[in-house]
Parts: structure tokens; C-alpha cells; sequence
């Protein structure tokens, strides 16, 4: 058989009719702190599905690794009642990544205002890969609507479905165990039955655990699973656009890339920094500032590992949000008491200058911004799985008048 | 024959030297900015003349003793990056010590040249040569040349220089020399100036790629699958493109020192109307063309390529000198165990080119020399009846003066 | 919100700290926090983990060096996380090299630099030259590599960023973990508590002791004491020669910690007196912060603020305790010379 006739034959099959029977997931979630909860997941619906008879398999995407603490990262499990082990993995898995789901699970509620996993790719949309009808599963506190708004405007309709609970992060070798994982489980089965049913979740979760508040948690979690559809009318035109990568001729030989070119000044956005790569959505708290209560040690600027913070020519020190990862060291450092605080990143419509907003109004800043942290404040354990104490203050500190100048 | 004036312009002069000692004028000459040296068997000398060079005065260059292969290559790679012109070089086991370092100078495609003195791998321990140890590179994106006398090591490393160096190729490139033979053995040599070196060898411009202050550049991020397919596609490009720059660069030597390579990628030797052709590499190349001549004397039609350039591999070039040819051996110094048809390195590159001649020819492989152990005139001229006679079936390759056991004859039958 | 210990001893430090001796008078040291250069040479834009003590390593070492400097880099965390390829956080230019090559990348570039410059093929003029290695390519594949750096007489810095671990294939045991940490390699399990029973190489002593050519040797936390650690930088790069420093780097991913706690663990690790803080000039050991000098805080506080501890039993804290004290009590020049700790002199 010569080359050419054989090409263009095999270049015309279609995997149409395979597609119908499979199924997909997605599971996004921080890496390191949710990698163990995130492989519970996918590994227990596998198993799960396993039980009802159908063909399951899961992976984690390859270029996530190493895993880096807050980074997105994803795991996908695929299924189907029709093919073979073989099959499934042609035609769901011959990628890294994948372009579709039929349920993206969200561990991280913060992750709606976007995902940069890797340099080069943009921040790309949480839902960017839910198909028409599919569903984005979402582990929050907050109400359908607060989510939507960060969200992507599709040209279909889709669902969305909230299941109830905090963000859970967990470390590497102590696992926390609050049962996000079968919650979550339970949460697919509710929104995807297709996928699996929840009595071969309850059965499956009985035999592995043999807990009562395990399958208790499952149950209750399959109930209060909020679900609501989600109009093409609704959510944003997405503000970033994704890269184009060049053909191999199109780009430098001998790896070389440009280094970020040199520039300073003070002010905000006063430093060069990678254009192509921001750190922003590995964020679930920002560190806000009460400028006028700073004593403008520099320890938050100095202690910064993303270099996030520009000098100001009035000795204060504002942060570029679209590069802070929400480590909180600058909130650790801080000599002054509720000077820095980490607050959930949901709160904040955009990355704009908090120093620019308080040198136009300096109150008004220090009232939106007290707004916005409430009265818990959030500390948690030094070993990551020990999780969160949460205190209450009584009040904001006063704005200080000529503070900060 | 007569002894060949030496032109002053262009030589110096005359010296009896030895193979390293040749590469180390052509290193001098080059005006090489950095060197790293470590002590392997057979290549060291070019190392030991290099030191005494500088101890001397005669050459301007940092000289840098490394605590093993690895760091000495590392050593020249990075002086490389910054833009400075690097020399290294190994022989066998050193050489594999630093393949780390050498895959990485290729896909950081930076045009270092390296001298390998061919030698026998461990184990047993063996200063004798097998070109397994240059061959290991073949496939990482190294150029990889052969020579065969101390001359044309000479001029190799230089055209080396030019053609590795070439912005349209920057590959690094492995001059090889028989070890024991070619870098021990010592012949006359002319020596040129450094005025004519010069005119042939551009300096080194590494352009936006050198590491400094006033050119800052992230040389080899990471990648993840986005990248890797481009980047090695433009790899394989520059290897293709090398083969113009090898044409022009033999071109411009032969200008600008009288000499006579024709082809550049190999020597044919009364290759004309022959219907047989040996094939090799190396220091064997004497015995060979001895032994061709001797038969040719005696009416056989028979001539002999001598392979410089083994990366980029001639397919194209060999299919047209081995047109006519009724049946090719293939001289191996090297091993590859289990490989197809049992067949070494050479062989097997050399069959594959002619899968797609028009006329193709039979095709046996020998394999011999290994660890130093010589190859006559009388060895050749068996391998000529060998492949004269071969059917092209059954068993393809011949071991060549080895031992064989229990009255098993050395022939193979239908060989005389 | 700081702890109550954290914020005003470090404003302290870092007002007071500073030895400028005369023979660093050239190394422009940094004298108060306000001084610090604010521009930054490596930038925002790295896939580092938040809170990474690491990058901050890389950040300040270049902004002590300045613009006119060279880098590579070994593999590792600060390779990998670093650089995401077609994008760069270095402002200054960069370039990879292998596991085992940072002393080696670091004499190459020097020489080079050093040819060009005496050829007058580039201008003559002072280039830092500066590898980073990690405790896996530095500490133990690249050793061999930064021995024979130290043996030239290049102008050159070799960092050696310890995270005790290859954090980078996801925190394996290298000979610079501490004893007693879970890694992948040395996980605990049912029947062995303790996996990584070595005591951690002490690679900058070693390296001190074995090389007359390297006139200084400093082991540094990237964030305590303020400015200590960019002020060895300075020194290092100032006195010529081959120089090397070791830093300290609580690493959240692989230590198991969140990441806001990345400063206080760096501080806990020289006030506990776990990790000497010195500098060899010289052949003078100058500790920078002098453990003997100051009540230690119990290792205990340290290591229970760590998930990669959260096996440990009381005998594994006391153990940890005793093998400390005794190299602040026993040693002959405590931290470096373990003359009288587990070596001395058969009479």
C-alpha cells in the first residue's frame, strides 16, 4: 500500500460515533494543598462507576507536575457504558489536556476568576471547557449569582450547581480528612447520574470506609446540592485572550527568550515584570493594606517571594494584584496590627491599584476596604491540614487621619 | 614523491606531529578563548600540547583543569554561551561521562567543537579504538566528523569551527581520530598561519543568543508539550541545512589553502567503474586503499569511500557514488548488539541510505578493529572477496580477525 | 497580623545589623532596609509556590548584584517553577544548567567572560557571575562540580539553596534533609517511624575546610536577619575568587506548612540553633547570629510547626534537641568543626 493513499484514508475516520457513550470530568483544584483530596475524588468515582459495570479511567494533567502550592491544577476521569478500556482511552485521553467536559468540579471557589497554569497559556475561563447541558460543580459558600458574574458568557446554556462548604486544603503528608471528598462524590452523582448513581456512591463509600459520618456526609451533601441553570446570556466577555502558539519557524532557535526588560519606577505598576506569565489565579485571599496605619517598615515588600509590591514615592508600598499569590507572608511580617490582612479574593471586582484608590479618597478607601474584610479575621495552622482559627474583632481600627503621608 | 613545497603564505611550517598534536595547532590557530581539560586515554595529548602552548606564551586562551568529563564540558557549553569560542574533548568511557553535558550543548545549539580520541568502552578497561564512543552523539544533534590522518585533523577542526559555527547551523561538532593510531602516530604536517586562518575562520558570533549584561536573554526555560515538537523540528532543520554549509565551507578551505577535498563528505578512492566498494571510517582507510590498489592491479574492479562526515549522514551523496557498484562492505569499528540483522552502527546507516537507490546493490557488514586491534591489508582484501562473492543471504556480517573457536573455520563458506 | 515576637525584633535586626569591616569597604553592604535597591532583577511572573523561600533567594541575590550579572541556574525548583518556556522572570540574563553542573556552568561563564575581556573582544569591565544550585544538584550531585569551581581563581558565587529536599520531583530525601523528615522516598509507615535516618552533609564547612582558593563561605536565610543574607551576596561578590553561600529555604510544599509561615520558620531555624548562621572569611568564622550567645529556642517550636514532622514522638524531638545542643556545646568551632562532636584526634 503506498503512503498516500493510505493517508488520506485514515485521515477521515470519525470518532462521532464512539463520543456518544463518554463522558467526562474535570476536577480543578490548588496544587499541593488539594492534590491528595482532588485524586480521592476522581480515583473513588472510577471506582464507583467501576462498581455499576462501566468503563472508567483517570488521569492527572502531566504538566501540572511538579505541583506548586495555590498553582491550578486539574485531574480528569472519563467513563463510558459502551466502550472498551482501549477506546475510552483513544478517544477521551490522546491529549495532555482535555477541551470538554461534562462536569467540571471547581474545589476552590476562588478559581471562577480563572485559571493560568502554565506561562504563555492566559488566564483562561474556569468553564471554558463545559459543554451544552454540562454542569460547573462548584464547592463554595456563596449563592450561584456571586459566581456567575465571573464567569465566562457561553453561546449555550449550561448548569451550574453549588455544593456547599468550605474551601479544603489539606497539605502532603497530613491529609485532613472533612469529607470534601465523598461530599463532592455524592455532589456528581446529584448533578450527573449518567456518570454514576448515588447508590453505587453510598454502596462504594460503605465498603471503603465503613464510617456512618462518611456515608451521613455523602447523603446530606447529595441534598443540599443547589443546582440552576446558567443562560448564554449570562456572565462576561472574557477580558483576557489565549495566546497563539507559533510554528516552529516563526520563533527563535537555541531556546532563547527575551529576559523581561529592565524598568523602574516608583508607583504603582512601576516595576517590569513577565508579561506572559502572571500569578494572579493561584490566589484564594489577597493581602488588602490600611495605608494609613503603615509605619512604612518595608518588611511586607521585602519579605514578598513574588515581588508584588511597588515602592511608592510617599514611603508606602502598593500591591500589583495581578501577580500576588496570596502566600500572606506580607500579612505574617506586618508589625502593625490589622495593618495587612488576607481577605477571600471573591470580594474584589478587579486588580486596580488599592494605593491610587486611597490617595484619591483616603476614608473612603479604609471604609470600602474594612467593608470588605468584616470582622473575621482568618489564621491558619502552621501545618496546612491543622486548619483555620477563626477570630472575631470587635472593631475596625480607626482611620487614622494623616497616616500614611 | 616528492616532498610538497610549502607555501609561506599560507603554512608556517612543516611538523612531524601527531594527530592531537595536529588538532591542538588547529585549536590555537582558532583562536580558542576557553579550553577544559580532564585525562583520558588516547585524546589527552592534545591537552598536554594545548598546556604547553599557553606555558610558552603562544597561545591566548583560559585553560581550565576539570574535576571530570562532565564538568568539563559543562565548562565549555556555558563559555560557549557567553560568547567566547570553546574547545574540549574525550576518548571512550570520559566521553559517556559527559553525555549529559553534550546533549545539552546541542539543544542549546551551541557550536562547540570537541575532540574524541576513539576508544573501547569499559568494561574491561581498553585504550584501543571503537568508534562506539563518538557514535553515542549521533542522534543528540551533534555534527560528527571522522579523519584520518593528522593533516586533515588539522584541517577538519578547523572547517569544524566554520561550519559548527555558521548561524545557519550552530551544532557543536565531534572531530574523531583513531585512538592509538591517529593520535600516537606521527607524521608531517603543515602547519598554517594564523593570517590564513583568519581568512577562512569568521570569528565566533554567537549574536542575541550570548549571555551578557547588555544582551539579557533566558536561555532553555522549561517547556511542557506546547514546545517540544517546534523546538526539535528546528533542530532537525539545522541539521539538514548543514549539509550546504559542509559544501561551502570545504569550498572556501580548499580556496584559501590549496588543498584538494572534492567531496566533502567523503574520500572515493578508484571508486571510478569499480563494481565493488568498501566503505569506512578512520585510520583503516590506509590498509584500504592499499589493498584496492593491490587488487586493482590484479583486474578486480573494486574502490573504496572513505566516510568523513558520519552527521550529517551523506545518504544522498553515497547513493550517487554507489550507483554503479554490483555489492558494498561495510567496514564497522564499532558494535551494535542485537541490532538489525546484527549489523554495526555504520552498516545499518549505510543500507539504509541505499534502500532507496535505484540500483541496489548487495550490501555485507564487517566488523573489526575493535579495542585497537589492527586491520591489514590482507584483512581488507579478504573483505573485497567476501563481498564479491556474498549472495546477499544468509549471514551478513563477518568478524573480522578474531579467534574463533573449536576449528570453526575463519572463513565463512563461499568466501575464498 | 504578625506574631508578637516577629515584627519589631526584625525591624531591629534590621536597622542594627550591618558589619561593614574594611575589608568589604568596596561591597556597598546595605546599612537599613530603607537602603535596599527597589528595582527588582527578577521579577514577578514565576510558577513558584506561594510563600517560597527559594524565590526570594533568587530575587535578592540579584538585586545585591545588580544588573550587570550573569546567571544559571541548576535544575531544580528554581529551574523548573522559574522559567515556563516563551515567558521569564529574569531581568538579568539567565540560562539553564544540568543537575550536576552549577560549579562547572559558573567557571565556563567566567573564563569566557575573562578571554573576551583580555582579547578586547568585549569591554573590560566587572561581570558578577552567579550559579544557584539546589542541595540535590548542589549538595550532593553537583559537589564534586563545586569543588573544582572553588579550586579556580575565577571571580564567581556559587548559591546553594537548600530546601532540604528535591522539591522539585515532589520532595524526595536528599543527604540534606534533616533527620527524621518524610519525603516520598522516606515516608513513615507502620513499622519504621523514622525513614531518613542520616543526619543532614554540613556542604558549607566542607566545602570551607577542603578549598584555599575560596577566601568566603557564609550560610544565610534569604529573610533573617533583613539584609544578612544580600549583605553576604555583597561580600562574596566583592572579595574575589571563588565564593560560595548556603541558604536555608523553608519550603511550604515539602516542609508542609502554609505559606504565610514561611519567614517565621527561616527565623526559628537559626534562633533554635538547627542551622548555624556564619560567615567564613578568610578562614575566621564570624557567626552573624551567634547562637551560643543567645538563649536557643527549643527545637521543638521548629519542627512541630511542620507536617513533615507530624510523625514525631517525644524520643524523636529530645533526639533532634540533643544532637543540636551538642554541636552548640561540644564542637570544636560549633556549626562548622565537629572536632569534638563525632570527630577528634585518637591520642
Amino acid at each position: 500500500m503506498s503512503g498516500s493513499s493510505r493517508g488520506t484514508k485514515s485521515e477521515a475516520v470519525s470518532t462521532a460515533e464512539m463520543e456518544k457513550s463518554v463522558l467526562r470530568l474535570e476536577v480543578n483544584y490548588r496544587g499541593i494543598f488539594q492534590k491528595s483530596l482532588a485524586y480521592r475524588i476522581t480515583n473513588d468515582l472510577v471506582y464507583a462507576a467501576h462498581s455499576e459495570g462501566k468503563t472508567a479511567f483517570s488521569n492527572g494533567r502531566y504538566s501540572d507536575d511538579p505541583q506548586r502550592n495555590g498553582v491550578p491544577c486539574a485531574n480528569f476521569a472519563f467513563f463510558s457504558d459502551a466502550l472498551s478500556e482501549d477506546d475510552l482511552e483513544a478517544v477521551a485521553s490522546a491529549s495532555m489536556d482535555i477541551d470538554r467536559a461534562n462536569v467540571v468540579v471547581v474545589l476552590d471557589d476562588t478559581m471562577v476568576k480563572g485559571l493560568e497554569p502554565w506561562g504563555h497559556y492566559g488566564i483562561r475561563p474556569i468553564n471554558e471547557k463545559v459543554i451544552p447541558g454540562g454542569t460547573l460543580l462548584i464547592v463554595s459558600r456563596r449563592k450561584p449569582e456571586e459566581l456567575i458574574r465571573h464567569l465566562e458568557k457561553k453561546t449555550f446554556d449550561y448548569n451550574i450547581a453549588i455544593l456547599p462548604g468550605d474551601q479544603s486544603f489539606a497539605g502532603l503528608w497530613y491529609y485532613r480528612d472533612d469529607a470534601t471528598d465523598v461530599r463532592t462524590i455524592a455532589a456528581v452523582a446529584r448533578v450527573a447520574p449518567e456518570i454514576v448513581g448515588i447508590h453505587s456512591v453510598e454502596e462504594y463509600v460503605k465498603k471503603k470506609y465503613n464510617d456512618a459520618a462518611k456515608v451521613k456526609s455523602l447523603q446530606e451533601a447529595y441534598d443540599s446540592v443547589v443546582v440552576r441553570e446558567v443562560k448564554q446570556s449570562e456572565g462576561i466577555a472574557w477580558p483576557h485572550s489565549k495566546p497563539k502558539l507559533p510554528s516552529w519557524d516563526s520563533f527563535d532557535e537555541g531556546i532563547v527568550v527575551k529576559s523581561v526588560e529592565r524598568g523602574f519606577t516608583l508607583g504603582p505598576r512601576g516595576q517590569n515584570r513577565n508579561p506572559n506569565f502572571k500569578r494572579g489565579t493561584s490566589k484564594t485571599q489577597r493581602p488588602v493594606i490600611r495605608f494609613d496605619t503603615c509605619i512604612k517598615c518595608t518588611l511586607c515588600w521585602y519579605d514578598c517571594p513574588d515581588e508584588c509590591f511597588d515602592p511608592t514615592a510617599d514611603g508606602l508600598y502598593d500591591v500589583n494584584y495581578e501577580y500576588c499569590t496570596g502566600c500572606g507572608r506580607c500579612a505574617q511580617v506586618c508589625p502593625v496590627d490589622d495593618c495587612i490582612v488576607m481577605v477571600d479574593d471573591l470580594n474584589f471586582e478587579d486588580n486596580s491599584s488599592p494605593w491610587e484608590m486611597y490617595k484619591r479618597d483616603a476614608e473612603g478607601y479604609v471604609k470600602w476596604l474594612e467593608e470588605k474584610k468584616g470582622k473575621v479575621r482568618f489564621m491558619p495552622s502552621p501545618v496546612t491540614g491543622k486548619g483555620v482559627r477563626h477570630t472575631e474583632i470587635k472593631a475596625a481600627v480607626p482611620f487614622k487621619q494623616d497616616g500614611g503621608n | 614523491m616528492t616532498t610538497e613545497l610549502v607555501d609561506r603564505k599560507i603554512y608556517e611550517r612543516e611538523e612531524l606531529a601527531t594527530g592531537t598534536d595536529a588538532v591542538a595547532h588547529a585549536v590555537r590557530l582558532a583562536d580558542v578563548d576557553v579550553f577544559s581539560a580532564y585525562p583520558i586515554r588516547p585524546y589527552t595529548g592534545v591537552m598536554d600540547r594545548l598546556a604547553k602552548f599557553i606555558a610558552d606564551g603562544k597561545f591566548d586562551s583560559e585553560y581550565i583543569i576539570a574535576d571530570g568529563e562532565h564538568s568539563q564540558f559543562e565548562i565549555a557549553k556555558h563559555a560557549s554561551s557567553v560568547g567566547a569560542r570553546a574547545f574540549a574533548g574525550s576518548s571512550g568511557t570520559g566521553w559517556l561521562y559527559a553525555t549529559e553535558a553534550l546533549a545539552a550543548t546541542a539543544t542549546d545549539r551551541l557550536p562547540l567543537v570537541a575532540l574524541v580520541g576513539n576508544r573501547a568502552l569499559d568494561d574491561p578497561g581498553a585504550f584501543g579504538v571503537e568508534h562506539n564512543d563518538a557514535m553515542l552523539v549521533r542522534d543528540l544533534g551533534w555534527l560528527i566528523v571522522w579523519a584520518s590522518t593528522a593533516q586533515e585533523a588539522l584541517d577538519t577542526t578547523l572547517i569544524a569551527y566554520r561550519v559548527a559555527e555558521d548561524p545557519s547551523v550552530m551544532m557543536p561538532c565531534a572531530v574523531a581520530i583513531d585512538g592509538g593510531y591517529l593520535t600516537h602516530s606521527q607524521h608531517i604536517v603543515k602547519i598554517p598561519t594564523k593570517e590564513a586562518v583568519q581568512k577562512f575562520l569568521p570569528p565566533y558570533n554567537l549574536g542575541t543568543r550570548r549571555m551578557h549584561p547588555d544582551n539579557p536573554v533566558s536561555i532553555a526555560p522549561q517547556i511542557n508539550e506546547d514546545w517540544g515538537m517546534e523546538i526539535r523540528r528546528q533542530n532537525w532543520e539545522a541539521a539538514r541545512r548543514a549539509r550546504g554549509v559542509i559544501y561551502r565551507a570545504y569550498k572556501e578551505y580548499n580556496e584559501v589553502f590549496h588543498s584538494s577535498y572534492a567531496n566533502p563528505f567523503f574520500e572515493e578512492f578508484m571508486m571510478e567503474d569499480a563494481e565493488i566498494a568498501l566503505i569506512g571510517m578512520g585510520t583503516v582507510t590506509s590498509a584500504a586503499k592499499a589493498a584496492v590498489k593491490l587488487l586493482r592491479e590484479k583486474g578486480v574492479k573494486v574502490g573504496y569511500v572513505k566516510l568523513r562526515w558520519f552527521r550529517p549522514f551523506p545518504a544522498e551523496e553515497l547513493r550517487e557514488s554507489l550507483s554503479e557498484v554490483r555489492a558494498v562492505g561495510v567496514i564497522d569499528r564499532d558494535f551494535a548488539h542485537g541490532g538489525p540483522d546484527d549489523g554495526g552502527v555504520l552498516f545499518n546507516d549505510v543500507r539504509a541510505a541505499l534502500y532507496h537507490s535505484s540500483n541496489r546493490p548487495q550490501i555485507v557488514d564487517f566488523i573489526g578493529g575493535l579495542a585497537g586491534r589492527e586491520i591489514s591489508i590482507e584483512d581488507v582484501a579478504r573483505m573485497v572477496r567476501i563481498t564479491a562473492n556474498h549472495k546477499g543471504e544468509g549471514e551478513l556480517v563477518t568478524w573480522i580477525r578474531v579467534r574463533e573457536g573449536n576449528g570453526a573455520g575463519m572463513e565463512r563458506k563461499g568466501g575464498d | 497580623m504578625a506574631q508578637g515576637w516577629r515584627g519589631k525584633e526584625a525591624i531591629e535586626m534590621a536597622t542594627t545589623t550591618g558589619v561593614s569591616k574594611e575589608e568589604f569597604k568596596n561591597a556597598k553592604l546595605y546599612k537599613s532596609v530603607h537602603g535596599i535597591d527597589m528595582e527588582e532583577f527578577y521579577t514577578s511572573g514565576h510558577r513558584t509556590c506561594q510563600g517560597c523561600e527559594s524565590a526570594l533567594v533568587m530575587r535578592d541575590f540579584v538585586k545585591a548584584s545588580g544588573p550587570r550579572t550573569v546567571v544559571t541556574g541548576a535544575t531544580g525548583c528554581m529551574y523548573v517553577a522559574n522559567t515556563s518556556y516563551m515567558t521569564t522572570p529574569w531581568v538579568v540574563p539567565w540560562m539553564h544548567t544540568q543537575l550536576g553542573g552549577g560549579g562547572a556552568s559558573a567557571v565556563g561563564m567566567a573564563a569566557g567572560l575573562r578571554a573576551l575581556m583580555r582579547k578586547g573582544k568585549i569591554p573590560d569591565e566587572k561581570i558578577n557571575v552567579i550559579n544557584f544550585s539546589g542541595d540535590l544538584g548542589g549538595g550532593d550531585m553537583g559537589l564534586g562540580g563545586i569543588s573544582g569551581a572553588l579550586q579556580t581563581d575565577y571571580d564567581m558565587l556559587i548559591i546553594i539553596y537548600d530546601n532540604e529536599s528535591a522539591a522539585n520531583t515532589d520532595i524526595q530525601a536528599t543527604n540534606m534533609t534533616p533527620w527524621g523528615a518524610q519525603t516520598t522516598f522516606t515516608p513513615t509507615g507502620s513499622k519504621k517511624r523514622i525513614m531518613h535516618d542520616k543526619w543532614k552533609k554540613n556542604v558549607a564547612p566542607m566545602l570551607a575546610i577542603g578549598h584555599p582558593n575560596c577566601k568566603y563561605v557564609a550560610t544565610a536565610c534569604a529573610t533573617f536577619p533583613p539584609m544578612d543574607y544580600m549583605n553576604k551576596v555583597k561580600k562574596a561578590l566583592s572579595i574575589g575568587g571563588p565564593t560560595l553561600i548556603h541558604t536555608m529555604d523553608p519550603c511550604p510544599k515539602g516542609w508542609d506548612y502554609h505559606p504565610r509561615y514561611s519567614g517565621d520558620l527561616g527565623q526559628l531555624a537559626i534562633k533554635t540553633g538547627i542551622f548555624p548562621l556564619y560567615e567564613i572569611i578568610k578562614g575566621e568564622v564570624n557567626y552573624t547570629y551567634d547562637a551560643r550567645k543567645t538563649k536557643r529556642v527549643p527545637v521543638r517550636e521548629y519542627l512541630e510547626k511542620q507536617g513533615r514532622f507530624s510523625h514525631f514522638i517525644e524520643d524523636d524531638f529530645e533526639f533532634v534537641q540533643s544532637r543540636v545542643d551538642e554541636m552548640w556545646n561540644d564542637w570544636e568551632i560549633p556549626g562548622v568543626a565537629p572536632i569534638k562532636g563525632w570527630l577528634s584526634v585518637r591520642r
